[in-house]
């Protein structure tokens, strides 16, 4: 009966793993790749691996993954072991109903998980600045601190809360196949409870204990979803890191790192493998020799390495002591700065350098769009001390009172800034907000793969190159370029004329037209040559013509949208003295200068602004091409086809709202 | 001495009475108000506009779940026929692609999938393209395989088909052999015994590599997003653009997470109707 597969059930097993490995030595291949691109290799190098050590983003977020994944796996075997226990010597009716509640977090969704923590801890946090408030009012001995948010801490809890379920699977069963006189028997010889635990009923279950600890860790190291609504702004783990990446391009040196994780686990699993493959053997050969000498069987019975696995643990333990005071030391009273911004949107040395020159600690997490970022923010998911949105989204937050007026004393180089940027109609009296960049929104194409250049929104809609287009996958853009080719005013309230543009877009996606709807995985897709057709924003063209320079840039004759994003700091943000001190070394010059050279936005510092040609020739020696510059930075005659978004009143809002979710389906 | 031993678990109970059963009655509280906090039903009035979100979602888990047990049930059967050592080390094989992040792995396969991705390029290179062209006379330079439902489904049967195998795996390599001996010795044939003693016995694993493929496979919305390309919303990507995305709207998306979570639960119910009664998940 054993041992009766066919080559051709081997062939299928081995087709199974074939399809389960192949795109990870895709990736690990490519962690070797001299270029940066996912598809093409360029030749064997280790450069990504030497930058991974360099980069603090990513960095930390495999320490905070670590960290997070092994406290939490250590609290919960503790936990899921002792529950399991109590679960097994409880009554059959109480236990089932235990155990039912035990499930929830395996047969939820995890996506109902997250979101269902997330509410929780935001309305405990309510709660308790209410509670702490009233007890610091009432005596004066101790203050309690009012203001709690999402972090570490809630991100371990959350953790915790879904590992123990997998501890409590792999013991129970374990349990139960123990024959129940034994504990019995145990305390009949004397032992109290206690030893009987010890002696008796832990190395009975010690293997599901263990498996229960690995599944735990994997999982906890592996999980996204739940880590994504829980973590809040101050920590991200390694998976919310690649999240935020997997839109734009994601860096080899995340593939380095993969695989130093990858390769570690596989020798540590070969390792222990070996080990046991070692022993069967000894044991066989023992069972062969009944008649060895005394001291040839002791020989065999003594198992090797049995120390191995203990020093494994004390190391392992040893090494999360020091983890955690290390953590614990670091930031005990560190000042520290939570920045919320776009993905690639910073040149990330001025990171280093500013952390450098100041001693504050920056926390850096992106956002995908205007509006997720306002969800985050309403939602008390994202609590940050500077954030980067664009006009018509600060407009928005100021009528909803969410910013906190600036101390211009504090920002001396918003002198610096251009006046054509200062009292823009979002911030009539700038009060509240330092200009970051500002560009325009345009249609990007690949030369090769369209007939005639460009110059008209009707691409975005038409037949012509049906399945090559992409859309941007947020309403008030989306909506922008129907507006803009219909000819309405892109800031309208008329109910009719946003029906039109929904309309046209939506027959547009019924007919095939959008290859998908992408915000910065557009990276991708045109320098892949992926699609013919995108629009997105000029800067984010020039960093892809870098890598294709088949593409090519157009501001629309209908007109287009352009955009200033400005630095701003929420109400009440804790670390406001550390917010306005980023604001101003980012508006300086130099950060401008490095910031443009970087991602290619225009920068309204007046001075870099003017400077960037002679910049440019410095730093590569070769001119920088005029037409390069005016997509980056337009001059007067582009700007005025082009116009500003303005703050739109709440129902009009919501209709956008209702009518992007309605062109989802 | 049974009393004492269950109070081991009353840390855990309050534990999970915070933190499990807490956080969802949250979301039944905001499923049923309004934004300013009073009572209402409005939020379910939508969820009728969703209906063909929720039949998709739950069309693609199916057909992900069906794959995965089509292609996990052989293989955990074959890989227990194999000797001790070879399942050891198949076991291992099975876990480790968890290590690597799932979104990376999900990446890897969009830079496989795409229109000037790895596979069409081979597909370029061996001359199958041209060939399907002369064949059916069309004119194309790619198959189109990003950015479809095809895609999507991949993805999930990827990325959770280890979550078939073990639990399926486990409950099969501890059958009981002197069972199928005796059905051999009863006269039952090979198919017999797969059938009437086999399948039975291992139904438990089953059912519980069912659950755990369906249920991330309906919620997901990383994957949809990654290879789908946003065009066909699935449901996890709805209730993730209530809470976090474009469109905020929480008490709608804790409305949809209600609605979906009690469908899931019916399910697993009427499901594990046909499991032996108290069975639980396996995992290992």
């Amino acid at each position: 009966m054993k041992r009766n597969n066919t080559v051709l059930n081997r062939l299928f097993t081995v087709l199974v793993f074939v399809f389960l490995y192949a795109p990870i030595l895709l990736l690990i291949i490519f962690s070797f790749n001299a270029g940066s691109s996912n598809t093409v290799w360029k030749g064997f190098s280790l450069g990504w691996y030497r930058e991974l050590f360099n980069d603090r983003i990513i960095m930390r977020s495999v320490y905070t993954t670590l960290l997070v994944s092994l406290l939490a796996t250590v609290i919960a075997t503790f936990a899921g072991t002792f529950a399991a226990i109590g679960f097994y010597a409880m009554r059959r009716r109480k236990r089932h109903i235990l155990t039912t509640v035990n499930n929830i977090p395996m047969m939820n969704a995890e996506i109902v998980t997250g979101v269902a923590m997330c509410l929780f801890f935001v309305a405990f946090f309510a709660l308790w600045s209410d509670f702490a408030a009233w007890v610091n009012g009432i005596q004066t001995f101790f203050e309690l601190p009012t203001r709690l948010t999402l972090g570490f801490g809630t991100l371990l809890i959350a953790h915790i809360t879904f590992n123990i379920p997998y501890v409590i699977l792999s013991v129970s069963p374990k349990l139960r196949q123990m024959d129940k006189n034994l504990v019995d028997a145990a305390m009949d010889l004397g032992c109290t409870w206690m030893q009987a635990f010890w002696k008796v009923i832990l190395p009975e279950i010690k293997p599901g204990i263990i498996s229960g600890a690995l599944t735990a860790f994997t999982m906890s190291i592996d999980d996204f979803i739940i880590s994504y609504f829980t973590a809040g702004s101050s920590s991200s783990t390694l998976a919310m890191t690649i999240y935020g990446m997997t839109k734009k391009r994601v860096t080899p040196e995340i593939n380095a790192i993969s695989t130093i994780l990858f390769g570690t686990v596989l020798l540590l699993l070969v390792i222990t493998n070996i080990r046991e493959i070692r022993q069967e053997k000894l044991e066989q050969r023992r069972q062969k020799l009944p008649t060895a000498s005394p001291a040839e069987a002791a020989q065999y019975a003594r198992r090797p390495n049995s120390r191995l696995p203990k020093i494994l643990a004390v190391g392992a333990a040893a090494a999360l002591i020091l983890c955690t005071t290390v953590v614990a030391s670091r930031n005990a009273g560190k000042p520290v700065v939570n920045i919320c911004s776009w993905g690639e949107y910073i040149d990330e040395s001025l990171i280093d350098q500013f952390e450098a020159e100041t001693g504050i600690t920056v926390n850096y997490q992106t956002a995908e769009s205007n509006e997720a970022l306002y969800s985050l923010l309403k939602s008390g998911a994202g609590d940050y001390d500077v954030i980067v949105p664009s006009d018509y989204m600060i407009s928005q937050l100021i009528e909803e009172g969410m910013l906190e007026e600036l101390d211009y004393g504090n920002i001396p180089n918003f002198d610096l800034i251009s006046d054509r940027f200062k009292n823009l109609p979002y911030d009539p009296d700038n009060r509240y907000t330092v200009p970051y960049t500002w560009g325009t929104v345009g249609i990007i194409y690949n030369t090769t793969m369209v007939e005639e250049p460009i110059t008209s929104w009707e691409v975005m809609f038409s037949d012509e190159y049906a399945g090559n287009v992409l859309m941007f996958r947020n309403s008030r853009d989306a909506m922008a370029c129907a507006l803009f080719y219909l000819g309405y005013d892109v800031n309208t309230t008329d109910e009719g004329e946003l029906r039109d543009a929904f309309d046209l877009l939506k027959d547009a996606k019924n007919r095939g037209v959008y290859q998908s709807f992408v915000m910065d995985e557009i990276y991708g897709k045109l320098e892949g040559g992926n699609a013919a057709i995108g629009a997105y924003y000029a800067g984010d063209y020039l960093s892809m013509l870098e890598n294709n320079p088949d593409l090519a840039f157009v501001v629309p004759e209908e007109g287009s949208n352009w955009f200033v994003d400005a630095m701003c700091v929420l109400k009440d943000a804790p670390h406001k003295e550390e917010a306005e001190a980023w604001i101003n070394f980012i508006a300086g010059t130099g950060p401008n200068l490095a910031n443009m050279d970087y991602i290619w936005y225009a920068s309204p510092n007046e001075e870099a602004l003017e400077s960037y040609p002679a910049y440019y020739e410095e730093c590569y020696e070769e001119e920088l091409e005029p037409e390069i510059f005016e997509i980056m930075a337009p001059s007067q005659e582009t700007l005025d086809r082009c116009e500003l978004y303005l703050s739109l009143p709440a129902e009009i809002r919501t209709l956008y709202n209702d009518l992007w979710t309605e062109l989802g389906i | 001495m049974k009393n004492k031993l269950s109070h081991l678990a009353t840390p855990y109970v309050i534990w999970m009475a915070l933190f499990v059963v807490a956080p969802i009655i949250m979301v039944v509280i905001y499923a049923f108000s309004a934004a300013d906090g009073g009572f209402t039903l409005a939020n379910f009035s939508k969820i009728g506009t969703y209906a063909v979100v929720f039949s998709r979602s739950f069309k693609l888990a199916l057909i992900a779940t069906v794959i995965c047990l089509l292609i996990g049930y052989p293989v955990s059967y074959m890989m227990s026929k194999e000797g001790p050592r070879f399942q050891r080390i198949a076991m291992v094989l099975i876990m480790l692609p968890m290590w690597m992040n799932f979104l990376l792995r999900t990446y890897s396969w969009m830079s496989i999938l795409e229109n000037n991705g790895l596979l069409n390029q081979l597909f370029q290179k061996i001359g199958l393209i041209s060939l399907y062209n002369s064949i059916f006379g069309t004119n194309i330079e790619y198959f189109r395989m990003i950015n479809t439902s095809g895609a999507v489904v991949l993805g999930m049967v990827y990325n959770y088909l280890p979550f078939m195998i073990l639990p399926i795996y486990s409950v099969i390599v501890k059958l009981d052999h002197s069972l199928i001996e005796a059905a051999r010795d009863l006269g039952a044939n090979n198919v017999n015994v797969f059938r009437r003693v086999i399948l039975p016995l291992s139904l438990p694993g089953v059912l519980s590599g069912i659950t755990m493929v369906f249920v991330p496979s309906v919620s997901t919305f990383a994957i949809s997003k990654m290879l789908g390309g946003g065009t066909e919303m699935l449901l996890g990507d709805l209730i993730e653009q209530q809470f976090l995305g474009g469109a905020y709207n929480p008490q709608v998306g804790a409305a949809i997470s209600l609605v979906m979570m009690v469908i899931v639960v019916i399910c697993m119910v009427v499901m594990n109707r046909f499991g032996e009664g108290e069975e639980q998940a396996v995992m290992l």
